[in-house]
């Protein structure tokens, strides 16, 4: 099965090149050719003229299927809330595969969400990436998991302090978590040892963070952004900033700690305490010193389909269109380890392409006329 | 402060009146805190020019129906919510307003003038809205006006309050009980009670509209069933199934203050008929939008956000903004002061580097209220 993809206006977010007239080959689900201009009778032939064509977006922060507002009753599979260390937990088993914010996804060329559980817990469980495509999260699924989940703040201090329990407190979360890691560690070098250690789900999740092969996914906002990175980097782990409210008065802490930050969502009201600074226009200036920066949504807390006014935002406090939309694809890819797979048009990755008339975050009337997902058009506007 | 006949001549910009025109250059003579003069070439000496060349005026944007800015955060028991009875038409909200909590917000941000404070959806009639000015000024100049709409509610948030404390309504039979019988028992009554003195100022001598909560078709087509033969103005809130009930909101000239779409996924939860928006203006149904989801406040970018949706759905541009500016005025009924840059209307102004209904590349570079320069 092969499609072409025809004389559309290629946005392929790969390094160092510009926007192009031409065509793309895709062949067993894969990108097999990009070229100015490509002829193959035996595909399946999209006009993209007066197209643009980019990689699929990816939101890599939302909680969709394990927080469920369809209903009239909100359901909440997203926090196991029963002690504050709970970092085994895998989000794939919570998720509701039916959640409609799939197909809101997909249908505004959103391919790949990250999910994960919290973050009403300091370690809140195992998310992962999934293709927005399907009827099956374990089929949909690219990486489980993804990273640890951790959260700083009100939402662990609010869930324990009201039963009288530890944390209470931001010294309390601080003390959790190093605490945590301090055991995972020595549960690592017992095992490096190979001296016997008894099973442990919980401090096998955190040792795949502590050898570098997942990040900390980490919740904080204003000044908690200074004890994550803190203990962060005392334990020598990959993270990234979520949410990350309040930036602006911590841009040189950030580019000097390697992190990546998830930004969003915004559109909070502003008051005391964490929301007291709502400032997407860090994402700027973060991009401009060379931090990794993805826009995402938290969806279904704000729709997915906000992913498009937060790219938005973001052009509004003045990052070029481009650099906004490498933020909800390349950059976003990194944050979730797949960056060999999705999230640039190039030869060999996943045919994640999107069909787009208009320039999504700068018209606000942008609408995706076709979405395909490992080569399968899954998606076309009537 | 400013002085009292501090004047400004906005010159040359693309103004939108907010009444669906638009004069592509014009200037606008602001005297002391109001407009005296919209045309082209206005030249005056002593007044300070600002110059709007290639910019997008418009006026002060109005979100009619807001919980932030008379919460009381953070306060444990909220501003807005008077839940010791389902209801107390009586109330003011003017009294719970927080002016450093409108501060805090920045509405200006987003081009945001005015909006029309509100309780939230948690009582049957919640109590009275009035419309304030969201820059930092003297409350005197803020408050436009009180007792602008009566607050109701027959959404799922008054049962979640009262059935929770397993008193009525417990059950949406209860809310559409309870506010038929307000309205008919305050009628009947010979002796009234303030909260049925207020109800029947409203219903029968429409001193002030109604602005009722109600989210799913269910709650709507119920609501509308109570209200048919009422000829008091009738506004509904959040609204999200709108779409499926046109023909009766048409047939009544029912307003729509949409709420907060992107909250929570409403277009995908409710199915959300977007494009029957087109139907609804088309028929001169007052259409608004807000800060607000049953109930709850969110940040100033929602309003505009809100507003796209509504373009993205095939509402024409500039109907889009006659829907975030004269036609809240109206609702609110202080469209003889605000929602439209004609003269003698307050200089409520905002000048954006684009038109921010087309293009997400719009920042508001001037933002004038009561005729003082704030940004």
């Amino acid at each position: 099965m092969k499609i072409l993809i025809k004389n559309g206006t290629l946005c392929t977010m790969a390094a160092q090149t510009e926007e192009t007239k031409g065509d793309i080959l895709i062949e067993d689900g894969k990108i097999a050719a990009i070229d100015r201009e490509i002829r193959d009778q035996d595909a399946e032939t999209i006009d993209a003229s007066g197209l643009y064509v980019m990689p699929g977006m990816i939101d890599a922060h939302t909680h969709i299927g394990l927080f469920d507002f369809n209903n009239e009753h909100a359901v909440d599979d997203a926090n196991e809330m029963t002690n504050p260390v709970t970092i085994a937990v895998d989000a794939r088993y919570g998720v509701n595969p039916k959640a409609r914010e799939f197909r809101a996804a997909y249908e505004h060329g959103i391919t790949t969400l990250l999910i994960t559980p919290g973050s009403g817990d300091v370690f809140c469980g195992l998310p992962f990436a999934l293709k927005t495509y399907g009827d099956n999260v374990f089929d949909m699924s690219i990486k489980a998991p993804c990273a640890v989940k951790i959260a700083l703040g009100g939402n662990p201090k609010n869930t324990y302090g009201d039963r009288k329990q530890l944390p209470m407190t931001r010294m309390g979360v601080a003390h959790v978590l190093r605490d945590t890691f301090r055991r995972a560690k020595e549960y690592l070098e017992k095992k490096e040892r190979q001296e016997k250690v008894d099973y442990d789900a919980d401090m096998e999740a955190l040792c795949l963070a502590l050898e570098g092969e997942i990040p900390c996914k980490v919740h904080c906002t204003q000044y908690d952004m200074l004890t994550a990175i803190e203990i962060c980097k005392e334990f020598g782990v990959r993270f990234s900033l979520e949410h990350a409210w309040g930036a602006t008065d911590y841009i040189d802490e950030i580019a000097e700690s390697g992190c990546d930050v998830c930004y969003g969502p915004i559109a909070t009201y502003r008051t005391c305490g964490e929301r007291r600074k709502i400032d997407i226009e860090a994402v700027k200036e973060l991009d401009e010193r060379g931090v990794n920066v993805a826009l995402v949504t938290d969806s279904p807390i704000l729709s997915e389909e906000s992913l498009y006014h937060h790219i938005g935002e973001a052009v509004r406090e003045g990052v070029a269109q481009e650099r906004a939309i490498r933020m909800v694809t390349v950059n976003a890819a990194k944050v979730l380890g797949v960056e060999e797979r999705i999230g640039t048009l190039e030869v060999g990755k996943d045919a994640d392409i999107i069909l787009v008339k208009g320039r999504l975050g700068l018209d606000t009337d942008a609408k995706v006329q076709y979405t395909l997902i490992d080569g399968k058009i899954v998606y076309k506007n009537a | 402060m400013k002085e009292e006949n501090t004047m400004y001549i906005i010159k040359n910009g693309r103004i939108h009146i907010g009444n669906g025109t638009v004069l592509e250059h014009g200037d606008i003579l602001i005297r002391g805190t109001k407009i005296e003069k919209v045309a082209e070439n206005i030249e005056i000496q002593d007044a300070e020019v600002i110059d709007a060349s290639g910019k997008e005026v418009f006026p002060g944007f109005i979100d009619p129906h807001s919980a932030i800015g008379a919460m009381g955060i953070p306060s444990r028991v909220v501003d807005t919510d008077e839940t010791y009875q389902p209801i107390t038409a009586e109330l003011n909200i003017k009294y719970s307003i927080d002016p450093d909590e409108v501060n805090e917000q920045e509405f200006y941000k987003s081009g945001i003038t005015t909006i029309g404070c509100a309780p939230r959806n948690y009582n049957i009639f919640g109590g009275q809205v009035a419309a304030f000015k969201t820059a930092p000024q003297k409350m005197a100049m803020r408050l436009v006006k009180e007792h602008a709409a009566l607050k109701g509610s027959v959404e799922a948030g008054v049962k979640h309050v009262y059935g929770g404390r397993k008193q009525a309504p417990m059950t949406r039979m209860g809310i559409l009980q309870m506010f038929q019988n307000a309205i008919g028992d305050a009628r009947r009554a010979e002796e009234k009670s303030n909260d049925q003195k207020v109800i029947c100022e409203v219903f029968d001598q429409k001193t002030m509209p109604v602005f009722v909560a109600a989210e799913t078709k269910g709650e709507m087509d119920s609501l509308l069933h109570i209200l048919k033969e009422e000829q008091v103005e009738k506004v509904i809130v959040d609204g999200f199934c709108f779409g499926d009930c046109v023909e009766e909101m048409k047939a009544q000239n029912v307003g729509l203050i949409l709420g907060n779409v992107n909250a929570m996924s409403q277009i995908k939860k409710h199915d959300m008929k977007m494009e029957k928006l087109v139907e609804l203006a088309e028929n001169g149904n007052l259409v608004a939008f807000t800060n607000t989801c049953s109930g709850n406040s969110e940040g100033r970018e929602v309003f505009i956000w809100s507003a796209i949706e509504a373009y993205r759905a095939g509402v024409d541009a500039e109907k889009v903004v006659e829907m975030m500016t004269l036609s809240p005025a109206k609702m609110l009924g202080i469209a003889n002061r605000i929602g439209t840059i004609e003269e003698g209307k307050d200089a409520d102004i905002s000048i954006f580097s684009g038109h921010p209904v087309t293009t997400y590349a719009a920042k508001v570079e001037r933002s004038i209220v009561n005729g003082e320069v704030i940004v």
